[in-house]
């Protein structure tokens, strides 16, 4: 055990801000105790989606996570419904020429897309993807539909800038190639369309 | 208003055709920015009213301010309120602060309703219509904001539903008909869902997969973002909520607290068409149907996955 994270008396978010520090640092196996539920769940569901394995013990002052690093490669829990799946939309039209049928395409699969059961957890907007979501495009009301449902849509802040655009975005929620890397590099699988 | 549903705000009949309706709430930031917390809480304060069927008239500041903080923040909270206020149609007429170790800033508001016809918790109808006003999330998404796990960016569309006032959904509500409504604040949805039941033999269904939630809502939940209050309302209404097969952290943001949430309504069910279109064209946050009335069967509310 290299460390162990007291965050009793503390109440959310501190504890999982604790254990998310202590395993930034750590290089092995650690403890977090808390004295309340909500942070044992909290800490356990934090714990798991960054690849840990947890186990909590019951004790005198509440509870007792130990908490081992990279040992278990399921993945990250997801929200309900979700496959563990993400979309890149990277233009504003489907397939490889701009063309009339490329954006009725791309209108039909974003429209498709929101009436499944297995919704992806993010979509990710950028180039002209990001004109998909701004001003009178056909295809805001299938976002907006997708973010009413759950769906995180990660919309590209250089590429609004570069058309004009920010001012204009109707569905999703302005992000940066840091936020974007790290969700694509974390999705179970990641498709380009 | 009787005490057997707890309601939003209390009423006092002034004369045959007039009445008061009073509330009162306050609380800390919820987000960083002065001016926009100050909207929030004006938001959440007059909501009451708003849910009572009331018209808002007059706000009292509640301020509760460290001094070392310095004035400047104090003063844009006050003007976010007032602003709010001055939206709502009604006039911030004074108020009161006192030194705090943690700012807290609300209203005690007042409004006028005439008698008979306020809205209550209590008045749904087996085969009426669940219909929400606005997503759900502000709980997990606060405290996620708290945690850094998100930028105040990223939840700038619960920011926006948070300072939306219940006005046109409230007005929206009287017109289709509504025979219940309540707001969704500290007890979750489930918690002030079971509040419009009452002990009369009245239950209600819920779709979970028809929930709006906030962007990143869920995503933020299962990083463990979830508050104290969503497990405390678990605890306190779990018993009267049957949700087999619904996944765990969707319930739990079913009892995700709210800040400033929307209306909770019971629609007659030939209204559908209307009422969401009416609701939609009077509220900018929308309007979702979420589950319906019904006889109480093994659970007050059940929820379906």
């Amino acid at each position: 055990m290299s460390e162990t994270v007291d965050a009793r008396g503390l109440a959310c978010p501190q504890p999982v801000v604790l254990t998310r520090q202590a395993l930034q640092n750590a290089s092995g196996p650690f403890m977090v105790l808390v004295d309340n539920p909500t942070a044992r769940d909290n800490v356990a569901r934090f714990a798991r989606s960054q690849g840990c394995a947890v186990e909590v013990f019951d004790e005198d002052f509440g509870f007792r996570l130990e908490v081992t690093p990279g040992t278990c490669v399921c993945e990250p829990e997801e929200p309900a419904g979700a496959g563990s799946h993400l979309f890149v939309l990277s233009a504003d039209f489907m397939g490889k020429v701009d063309n009339q049928l490329g954006r009725l395409l791309i209108k039909a699969f974003l429209n498709t897309l929101a009436e499944r059961d297995q919704l992806p957890t993010h979509l990710v907007l950028f180039n002209s993807g990001v004109l998909l979501a701004c001003g009178e495009a056909e295809t805001v009301s299938a976002l907006q539909r997708l973010q009413e449902k759950g769906v995180a849509i990660l919309v590209c802040g250089t590429c609004l800038d570069f058309f004009g655009l920010k001012e204009q975005l109707r569905a999703g929620s302005v992000s940066n190639m840091y936020e974007i890397v790290e969700t694509m590099a974390s999705a179970g699988k990641c498709i380009t369309i | 208003m009787g005490l057997e549903t707890p309601d939003d705000a209390a009423v006092f009949r002034l004369s045959e055709d007039l009445a008061l309706v009073q509330t009162l709430d306050f609380f800390t930031p919820i987000v960083d920015d002065p001016f926009t917390f100050g909207q929030i809480a004006a938001a959440n304060a007059l909501s009451d009213i708003y849910a009572m069927g009331g018209r808002p008239i007059t706000a009292l500041n509640i301020l509760c301010w460290p001094c070392e903080l310095g004035s400047e923040a104090a003063v844009e909270i006050l003007r976010g309120g007032a602003e709010k206020v001055r939206e709502a149609g009604a006039a911030v007429v004074g108020g009161h602060t006192v030194e705090d170790k943690e700012p807290k800033f609300g209203m005690a508001v007042t409004g006028l309703v005439r008698p008979g016809e306020e809205l209550t918790a209590a008045g749904a109808r087996p085969g009426d219509l669940l219909v929400l006003t606005k997503p759900l999330g502000t709980g997990i998404l606060a405290t996620a904001l708290k945690g850094d796990f998100l930028t105040a960016a990223e939840v700038e569309e619960a920011v926006e539903g948070m300072r939306l006032l219940n006005a046109g959904a409230a007005r929206a509500a009287r017109k289709v008909g509504a025979r219940a409504c309540t707001d969704v604040t500290g007890f979750g949805l489930l918690g002030h869902l079971l509040n419009m039941l009452g002990e009369e033999g009245l239950g209600c269904l819920v779709e979970a997969s028809s929930v709006p939630f906030y962007p990143r809502t869920l995503e933020m939940a299962a990083m463990g973002m979830v508050p104290a209050g969503a497990h405390n309302n678990r605890l306190f209404y779990g018993g009267d909520v049957k949700a087999e097969g619904v996944d765990e952290l969707l319930l739990c943001a079913l009892f995700d607290p709210q800040t400033s949430g929307g209306l909770l309504l019971a629609v007659p069910p030939q209204e559908e068409e209307e009422a969401l279109e009416v609701l939609k064209r009077e509220n900018p946050a929308g309007a979702w149907v979420i589950g319906s009335f019904r006889e109480r069967g093994d659970a007050k509310v059940v929820v379906l996955p």
